[in-house]
């Protein structure tokens, strides 16, 4: 006896989701199987019970008890997600107002550093050229690694 | 002759009833209170049966239904009506439950259904007043076999508990547990699987223990 196939079919069967070729062959296992047809007893009871349990009604004053309820609940914050798309959309441009403020305040401002900046090459091109001017431009008799190498020949 | 007529159509939500619901949720995000009204007398008893086997706890299940409608209400402006209202609710409620039983965990090891003491000592009866009768088999259904049932699944881990409620009691399609959970369909499948495995494994001890013929037996 294949007991295992026909108790998967079980509940398929009381529910009757079976095929009929199915069902037809449910049954005749049946007819020789005194344990499935206990288990079948068994589930068809259970499938019963389950759909004949008693039901009770709320209580009477449950609206009345739930609107206590919403009445006594803190308010909840909720977000308003279209008045903050506008805010976030608004921030893009605000920020380009600012850089664009900023930047021409800048300009318009003398820059000390910039100042220095411009300055400080000129003074040292003058040195430069002041130096070059005192410099000794007069050949050398003798390259100075002769003498300074005290080589004789 | 053993085969069950089990209807197909399992779903909490009709097509027009998801327009309905639709409507309603744009109104009361309106904050027309009238519209939330609705949708919560639409939702109240489906979810206080699901949280209250969920819990196994009356006083709980009122508190934890109130939350889980606060928690829509607050909600609803966030909501985007891709998964349904009854998807949505069941959803919170089920996160509700499962870090209640969390908290709880360590105080509660196991759950009779007979008899309960509440927080302040008192001893509370468990009953489940037959309110509605709609199908006669109800009536006829052995009481002890029920209390073996809602024992059974009191004792279920709550994740087992969560997909068999959802599936055999409040009726919700694979598809629906799986939006519920926010789990794979075929995890859903294996898990009911499993549920009903350990619930019928309570129910042939029971069968075979109980002296012949009980009602169960000749409902055959």
């Amino acid at each position: 006896m294949n007991c295992k196939r026909y108790e998967r079919q079980l509940w398929a069967y009381v529910e009757g989701d079976l095929s009929p070729a199915q069902a037809q062959a449910f049954e005749a296992h049946l007819q020789a199987c005194p344990h499935c047809q206990r288990q079948l007893e068994a589930a068809q009871a259970t499938y019963r019970a389950l759909h004949a349990l008693p039901r009770r009604r709320a209580p009477e004053n449950l609206s009345e008890q739930v609107r206590r309820r919403i009445a006594a609940a803190p308010a909840r914050r909720r977000i308003d997600w279209a008045h903050w798309g506008r805010r976030i959309a608004l921030a893009p441009a605000l920020g380009l107002l600012a850089a664009a403020m900023w930047w021409g305040w800048q300009a318009l401002q003398p820059s000390p550093a910039a100042n220095t900046l411009a300055e400080d090459p000129t003074e040292s091109l003058v040195e430069l050229h002041e130096q070059l001017e005192l410099a000794d431009w007069s050949p050398s008799p003798t390259p100075s690694y002769f003498i300074s190498t005290g080589y004789t020949r | 002759m053993f085969r069950e007529t089990v209807s197909l159509s399992r779903s909490f939500v009709a097509v027009d009833t998801l327009s309905v619901e639709a409507r309603l949720v744009e109104r009361a995000r309106a904050q027309d209170e009238a519209a939330f009204e609705q949708i919560m007398s639409l939702y109240a008893d489906r979810l206080y049966n699901y949280i209250l086997r969920m819990v196994g706890n009356a006083t709980d299940a009122e508190d934890l239904v109130q939350e889980t409608f606060l928690r829509a209400y607050q909600g609803l402006p966030s909501f985007d009506g891709r998964a349904s209202l009854g998807t949505w609710l069941y959803r919170i409620a089920t996160n509700l439950c499962i870090d209640h039983q969390r908290k709880r965990a360590r105080r509660v090891t196991t759950v009779s259904y007979s008899a309960q003491e509440d927080e302040d000592g008192e001893t509370t009866e468990w009953d489940f007043p037959d309110l509605q009768t709609p199908n006669p088999m109800d009536a006829a259904l052995n009481r002890e076999l029920e209390q073996v049932v809602e024992t059974a699944i009191a004792n279920l881990s709550p994740k087992l508990k969560t997909v068999l409620l959802l599936y055999d009691v409040e009726e919700l399609s694979y598809e629906e547990i799986a939006r519920v959970l926010n789990i794979p369909m075929g995890t859903v499948k294996s898990r009911l699987n499993h549920a009903r495995a350990q619930i019928q494994k309570q129910v042939a001890a029971y069968l075979n223990d109980a002296p012949a013929p009980t009602q169960a037996r000749s409902m055959k």
